[in-house]
């Protein structure tokens, strides 16, 4: 037992010296990247599909990307696209890894640590992007892009940061309340205009729970859908993204009506019982599963699946409406609506390159290819909407056009989203909490996220324009 | 032949230096890292401060709490494998089809088997199915979408996975004990109870003790994969494990610190659990 302790001792001491060793002498210590705003290489973008001459030298582009899994056919079309980029520019070989919904950011997180990885890697909107160009992990587009080219692009102001474009919108993605028509029919309710306001959505939903339907199909298990809701509900009682950011910082707090009151809506659902009741024990995609099997009237979807739903259902028997108005804020009644996009790293070694290909991805031919291959709207204002042949899809263009709403889980901390919604839904769902204590549940998570990240709450503050 | 002093260490010191390069140097760095932020651009020495934020956060305190109730399937993990392989050493019928099928989850990927019992446990799973079908629809629940069960659920499927290691370990071990014990000890009058436990028990003990330290490790720092596939910590945090809670802070969170100082927590428990199994193996001399 001596010498165990004797040395226990000996490494204790050797530990302690190389601590005290590795230790920054309590000085600061550089750990990151050069700032992001560096000059690219060559001042002048390059515009796009000029053929390279075959003598340059051998490029390879990876690209880390996510989308199959909400705009099926996105694989076909990225590498038809890859193909015609190639012949165009043989000096160039692009590689493409679509990532999973789990891994796609961890993976980044990892690649951005070791400053090596993809070339082009995808990103949601807002600070899903700008979290990684605040990292340093990110060069701005507007870099590389003409403005005249970034002037196309739609959903611009989700990656803008000190007055730069972090970011290329690729498509965009919705939410709205896709239904069953003919079990919305079975009820008597009419299915063309089915609901506008809260209480209508209320009294369809007590029909149909009447006439023994689930109403809301759903799935909190692995908590995205959570977030979905938040930004689905939460936003009409804003005037702007703008509020959120500020509520971030603490200029408000998330036990206010204007943050809390959702929360209630949410409870109100669960109360009446009108959600599928394995909701708790569903994953996303499996509650999206009962609703297009037919075993539940409604849900809050995203309109890149609506090609795939109508195909399984029919687009005769598929119904589309905006989310029920409760809230007082000047998003009320809007679409909520956001670009997915791709970003140039900051270690890559060919970021002009990089940008020459996401142009190209931007020629009217790749964007009416992108919308024939998936069925999604493409994030670029020269997509010719005489493409959308659906009813349906051209009524969600409409109202992308008319008045698109921000995404509310772009503009907040991702901690936000994942310990106050995705926790809080699925405790309130499960019954284990009220709308009062998941109001303060969010407080709570945003006051951790404050006191451990002094940096963010600056660049908020910033983004926020203070 | 006279050696130098130092001609030892030079021998060893290839094998010490990669040793140091490859477990020192990364444990050194973690608790480095643990007392420091980030500041700007730069990482600033805050002393103690990520590890009382640790303790002032509810979801690591949920965290450590729910690794200590895993434990709790140390013992009956160890009394089942116990169980199991003296039932197969009795050679009772068919006990070398059992003992196949008792390994066979040992061996399938942790993902396949949390990807299927998830489903299983759903609420209109498979085990709800069947307790409806026997007239037991009182007992249904919903296993993982509720706070109350969803650990212990988890606990069930790492049992139902893990034991069967205990039993091929505590079975190999049977097999070389000398059957004269087993008969003296019959010729003596004992019953069955009284042979496990003077005769069978004490000649198992230093695997016991193995596989007992094998799955206190497991419980504190190797459940990741079970917890991740299942419910990825849900429902409501109900289910975060210390493990979990690092990868989140780490690489979701972007709070390196924090996941720096949790490590350093995992690894000075883990520390203090082996400290106590050398001081109890020690005492007792069961390697001596």
């Amino acid at each position: 037992m001596k010498s165990f302790r004797k040395s226990l001792a000996v490494w204790a001491v050797i530990a302690l010296l190389a601590v005290l060793a590795s230790l920054p002498a309590c000085a600061p210590q550089p750990t990151q990247a050069p700032p992001p705003t560096e000059a690219p290489a060559t001042a002048a973008p390059v515009p796009t599909s000029t053929p390279a001459p075959a003598k340059e030298e051998q490029i390879t582009l990876t690209i880390w990307w996510w989308g199959e899994q909400e705009a099926p056919g996105a694989q076909t079309w990225l590498e038809e696209t890859i193909a015609e980029y190639e012949k165009l520019h043989p000096n160039i070989k692009i590689q493409h890894v679509l990532q999973t919904t789990d891994g796609l950011i961890p993976a980044f997180k990892a690649a951005a640590d070791a400053k090596q990885g993809p070339d082009i890697q995808y990103f949601w909107g807002g600070v899903w992007t700008l979290e990684d160009a605040w990292a340093g992990s990110l060069v701005p587009l507007s870099d590389y892009w003409p403005q005249d080219e970034i002037n196309h692009l739609i959903s611009n102001e989700e990656r803008m940061y000190d007055g730069k474009l972090w970011g290329m919108a690729w498509y965009l993605s919705g939410n709205s309340i896709a239904y069953n028509k003919a079990l919305l029919a079975k009820v008597g309710i009419d299915t063309e205009n089915p609901f506008t306001t809260w209480d209508e959505f209320l009294t369809v939903c007590q029909k149909l729970k009447d006439a023994g339907i689930t109403p809301l199909a759903g799935g909190v298990k692995d908590g995205w859908f959570g977030g979905w809701l938040w930004q689905l509900l939460e936003h009409q009682a804003l005037d702007s993204a703008d509020e959120l950011k500020a509520a971030s910082i603490g200029e408000y707090k998330f036990t206010d009506p204007k943050f809390a009151d959702w929360w209630k809506r949410l409870q109100e659902l669960r109360d009446k019982g009108y959600w599928n009741p394995d909701i708790t024990s569903l994953d996303y995609q499996q509650g999206q599963d009962l609703w297009v099997q037919g075993q539940a009237a409604m849900i809050f979807g995203n309109d890149t699946f609506y090609k795939g739903w109508m195909d399984l259902i029919g687009e005769e028997n598929f119904g589309v409406a905006k989310i029920p108005v409760w809230g007082k804020g000047k998003l009320a009644g809007g679409y909520v609506v956001t670009a997915q996009g791709l970003g140039i790293t900051s270690w890559s070694p060919h970021k002009q390159e990089a940008a020459d290909f996401l142009l190209f991805m931007h020629t009217p031919d790749r964007l009416n290819a992108w919308y024939k291959h998936t069925g999604v709207f493409p994030a670029d204002d020269r997509f010719d909407p005489n493409q959308i042949t659906s009813p349906i899809m051209r009524k969600i263009f409409g109202w992308i056009v008319e008045k698109p709403n921000p995404n509310l889980e772009n503009f907040a901390p991702s901690m936000l989203d994942e310990q106050a919604n995705f926790v809080g839904v699925q405790r309130l769902l499960a019954g284990e909490i009220d709308a009062e204590q998941a109001a303060q549940l969010s407080e709570e998570v945003i006051q951790k996220w404050r006191s451990q990240n002094p940096d963010a709450v600056e660049h908020f503050k910033k983004w926020l324009g203070k | 032949m006279k050696y130098k002093w130092y001609e030892p260490y030079l021998f060893i010191a290839p094998g010490t230096l990669i040793l140091l390069l490859v477990f020192f140097y990364p444990v050194v760095r973690l608790f480095r890292d643990s007392l420091l932020a980030p500041r700007g651009s730069e990482m600033v020495f805050v002393g103690l401060s990520n590890f009382r934020y640790l303790f002032s956060d509810d979801v690591f305190r949920m965290a450590i709490a729910n690794n200590a109730k895993l434990l709790l399937s140390v013992p009956i993990m160890v009394g089942l494998a116990l169980f199991l392989a003296i039932l197969l050493f009795e050679q009772i019928r068919g006990w070398q089809f059992y003992r196949t099928t008792l390994f066979l989850p040992y061996l399938l990927s942790i993902t396949v088997v949390g990807v299927i019992f998830g489903y299983m446990f759903q609420y209109r799973g498979v085990v709800n199915t069947i307790l409806q079908s026997i007239g037991l629809g009182a007992l249904a629940k919903d296993w993982l979408g509720k706070s109350e069960y969803a650990l212990w659920v988890v606990m069930v499927v790492i049992i139902w996975k893990e034991v069967g290691f205990g039993v091929v370990l505590f079975l190999a071990r049977l097999m070389s004990v000398q059957e004269e014990l087993f008969e003296a000890a019959r010729l003596d009058g004992a019953n069955w109870l009284q042979l496990q436990w003077y005769i069978t028990i004490p000649q198992l003990k230093s695997v016991i003790e193995f596989f007992t330290v094998i799955s206190v490790f497991t419980m504190l720092s190797w459940v990741f994969n079970y917890i991740y596939v299942m419910t990825n910590g849900g429902p409501g945090n109900a289910t975060m494990v210390t493990e979990l809670y690092i990868y989140l802070m780490g690489f979701r969170y972007r709070m390196m610190h924090i996941a720096s100082a949790t490590s350093v927590l995992l690894v000075i428990i883990t520390i203090v659990f082996i400290l106590l199994q050398n001081r109890i193996l020690g005492e007792e001399g069961a390697y001596a």
